[in-house]
């Protein structure tokens, strides 16, 4: 068990995701950066950054924690949300693209080209939610 | 009676709201209007039945309550009726017998909890309930989840309470959500969309309180809160000689207007989204207080468009609206012209859309005509085959116009009816609709031109005096014990003035009769062959997915420049199948809608109502090429899951 958005948390994903998912076939060779800035984490309310990076559907970089090196990434996507959508989202009980749609998650960036990613992205969330995770 | 002896009727409800309007001078529910709360209406009882009948829900104390705050005056009959067919009485009567039949300790006790005090503390304790039987009244038109997930319902008075209420949201990180009547709830809720206009769990604010409304005559405008109407904003400015331009007389105009922007046939004149308010308060989702008039705010009316641009929830509440009136002519026309052919209609409307004629100017289906002015669904049937089959009548080009227009008009065509004969058509409808082997219509049908011989010739007034009939005769076709009201109902000259109806929008929900409708079409540039491309696509995914799709309105904007277009598909809602494929052709009609160019489907104007039109039509969307479409999939695949889980 690891507790949700730390370093545990990150390494253990991106090992699974390496180890599981295909880079063409479930990732369809993507290419995105994306900065995920969760708010409002228990217990004290704090920010945590979360990073992802893809090259040609490989996971570059998966990084997660209140560093402020984390958000000084470079990003062509970044999504503002509250912890408790990132909890739902993580969990597989809302899709990110249904949280844009609701408004319960802001995006900044191509919002044409972060929709053509949904596909693959939900292929990696759906990947990572198996990890035993303390939310 | 049984829950299940009246389970289907209640399956069938449509949620229209009309319950809640004074329309047809009866008043309304006493126990809705004391309580507020959905289940106090009749709605709102009828839907809590399906509820209880199909165990979704337990019996709670708050049942008791809600099943004798009802006198059985019997108003809801008589409105829900005219408008649905349905008799919520005997609904009603059946709850009852289910709760005499109860004894108290089966009525479960629900306890409040900390979001509720602190709820009541800002709304006052009756406003403001987590009692699932009180949830339920809600399914359908504003929730998706049986009402065992954890709900409140609150009913605020002022902005303030919504700021505090929304602060109290984020305060216990649950989402809330804003309803209006639930009319446009109730239409998507039973599709795809739905898991998108809903919550899953949290605060529902139900705006029905918030009726505050004023009048500036010399200004011509109205300043109104978010409970308000558009019946009730109508008859407001009526008072003063004035017009608003508002949609279905159910809808709450400030729910209409920032999330549809008011769609009507008065936008020839009246214009649409930005076009009709002069401001808005809004609350945003941290409770914080703006006006679309402040300086120092990014600019308020620009948004984003095209496919990435969906968005069906409000992410603000509109807590205020001053919207703009017109005026009232004394020489206001209501003039008819009646087509065979949708081309030919389009070309009349689009050159008088084009020199500005026509205060309200629409193009309208029989279809619509039909449901709209027959008092039943099977008078609407045979009113509409006798249109069909004799008088070639499939499509009216509809002007309310001045005296100035009307000669512009008559220039144009010979062919035309106006208000009287419109009044004879309501009147004599099931008279018209039993005429299915008379000779005069089977010698008109066999004229060149059918609507020529009758409209353009002394034959008109042989058919308006043949239809003649009195509002007593109409009753006929009613239940016996409503017979007298309905006499005296359309003894009322309004209940047969095309122009009051175009304004009051009293009508509309009798498309529900039969069977659930799903709104299909959206914005397009104004000219024929782009129309006629969407109507085409439409009717292909209608027909691909075995849908009954029908033509119901085109209205256009900005001298013609641009078109609405309403093409419905009617299924029924209770039907499973039926559901899924109505989702299907959802689906296959966005993608056939965006690879035309200029085309912006209607889902995809959701929540730009307060945006300038210009931000939202310009610049006109190119068309996705082959290679693009496929992204239609892969988005509501990511958004609505796979066809299995809709």
């Amino acid at each position: 068990m690891v507790k949700y958005l730390t370093e545990e948390w990150a390494q253990q994903a991106k090992k699974k995701v390496l180890g599981e998912l295909d880079r063409k076939k479930d990732l369809k060779n993507m290419n995105a950066k994306l900065l995920n800035i969760v708010q409002n984490v228990p217990p004290d309310n704090k920010t945590i950054y979360y990073y992802i990076k893809f090259v040609d559907g490989n996971l570059e970089e998966l990084l997660a924690g209140p560093d402020e090196s984390i958000k000084q990434k470079e990003a062509e996507f970044s999504v503002v949300g509250d912890y408790t959508t990132f909890v739902q989202i993580g969990k597989g009980e809302m899709s990110s693209a249904m949280a844009l749609l609701k408004s319960r998650v802001k995006l900044t960036g191509n919002k044409m080209k972060a929709l053509t990613i949904t596909k693959p992205l939900d292929n990696y969330t759906s990947c990572i939610k198996n990890i035993e995770t303390e939310y | 009676m049984k829950l299940t002896e009246v389970l289907e009727a209640a399956k069938k409800e449509a949620h229209c709201g009309m319950c809640k309007l004074d329309y047809l001078e009866t008043g309304v529910c006493p126990s809705g209007k004391k309580h507020g709360f959905l289940a106090y209406w009749p709605e709102g009882r009828v839907e809590l039945t399906r509820a209880l009948a199909e165990n979704e829900v337990e019996p709670t104390e708050a049942l008791l309550d809600i099943v004798s705050s009802c006198n059985f005056c019997g108003i809801c009959d008589k409105q829900c009726n005219f408008i649905t067919q349905l008799r919520p009485m005997k609904v009603e009567h059946a709850l009852k017998d289910y709760v005499d039949s109860l004894s108290k300790n089966q009525l479960r006790h629900i306890p409040d909890d900390d979001v509720l005090k602190d709820l009541r503390a800002i709304v006052g304790p009756e406003w403001a309930t987590n009692d699932p039987c009180i949830i339920a009244s809600y399914t359908r038109s504003a929730l998706r989840n049986k009402p065992t997930t954890k709900f409140y319902i609150v009913m605020p008075r002022t902005t303030e309470d919504i700021v505090a209420i929304v602060k109290l949201a984020n305060k216990y990180k649950i989402p809330y959500l804003p309803r209006g009547n639930g009319t446009f709830f109730s239409v998507a809720m039973n599709t795809l969309l739905s898991p998108a206009v809903s919550i899953e769990q949290g605060i529902i604010i139900d705006l029905w309180r918030m009726k505050d409304i004023s009048i500036d005559p010399v200004a011509m405008t109205a300043t109104i809160g978010p409970g308000i109407t558009s019946f009730e904003l109508q008859k407001a400015a009526t008072k003063h000689k004035l017009r608003a331009n508002v949609a279905e007389a159910e809808s709450h105009v400030c729910a209409n207007a920032q999330n549809l922007g008011i769609i009507t046939t008065w936008s020839n004149t009246y214009g649409w989204s930005s076009d009709n308010f002069i401001d808005a308060e809004k609350v945003d989702m941290e409770g914080n207080i703006t006006h679309i008039s402040d300086q120092e705010i990014p600019n308020p009316y620009a948004t984003d468009t095209g496919i990435s641009s969906l968005c069906l929830i409000p992410n603000v509440i509109v807590t205020s609206l001053t919207v703009k009136l017109h005026p009232i002519f004394d020489d206001e026309k209501n003039i008819f012209v009646p087509f065979t052919n949708l081309e030919d209609a389009i070309d009349m409307a689009e050159n008088l859309a084009k020199r500005n004629v026509g205060i309200s100017l629409a193009v309208i289906s029989r279809k619509y005509l039909s449901e709209f002015l027959c008092p039943t669904h099977e008078v609407a049937e045979g009113f509409n085959e006798v249109l069909k089959k004799y008088v070639k009548l499939n499509y009216l080009v509809d002007i309310i116009c001045t005296d100035r227009d009307r000669k512009i008009i008559e220039e144009m065509t010979d062919v035309s009816f106006d208000e009287k004969m419109v009044k004879s058509l309501i009147l004599g409808s099931a008279k018209l609709a039993s005429m299915t082997n008379s000779s005069l219509l089977k010698m008109i049908s066999e004229e060149k031109d059918p609507l020529r011989a009758l409209f353009a010739g002394p034959l008109r007034k042989h058919l308006e005096n043949g239809l003649a009939a009195t509002p007593q005769e109409l009753a006929k076709v009613f239940d016996e014990d409503l017979r007298e009201f309905y006499s005296k109902v359309y003894s009322r000259p309004e209940i047969t003035n095309p122009i009051w109806l175009h304004m009051f929008r009293i009508l509309p929900c009798r498309m529900e009769r039969k069977h659930m409708w799903m709104y299909r079409g959206g914005y397009m540039p104004g000219d024929k062959k782009t129309i006629l491309e969407v109507c085409d696509a439409l009717e292909k995914s209608a027909e691909k997915y075995h849908i009954d799709g029908a033509f119901g309105f085109l209205s256009y904007l900005d001298h013609g420049k641009f078109a609405h277009l309403e093409y419905d598909y009617y299924y029924d809602h209770t039907d499973p199948h039926a559901r899924k494929r109505v989702n299907q052709s959802i689906v296959d009609s966005w993608k056939r809608q965006f690879a035309i160019p200029g085309v912006t489907p209607l889902e995809f104007i959701i929540n730009k109502g307060l945006r300038r039109k210009e931000h939202i039509l310009y610049p006109f969307p190119p068309g996705l090429s082959e290679e693009e479409l496929p992204l239609v999939d892969d988005i509501v695949e990511s958004v609505f899951g796979g066809e299995d889980q809709w």
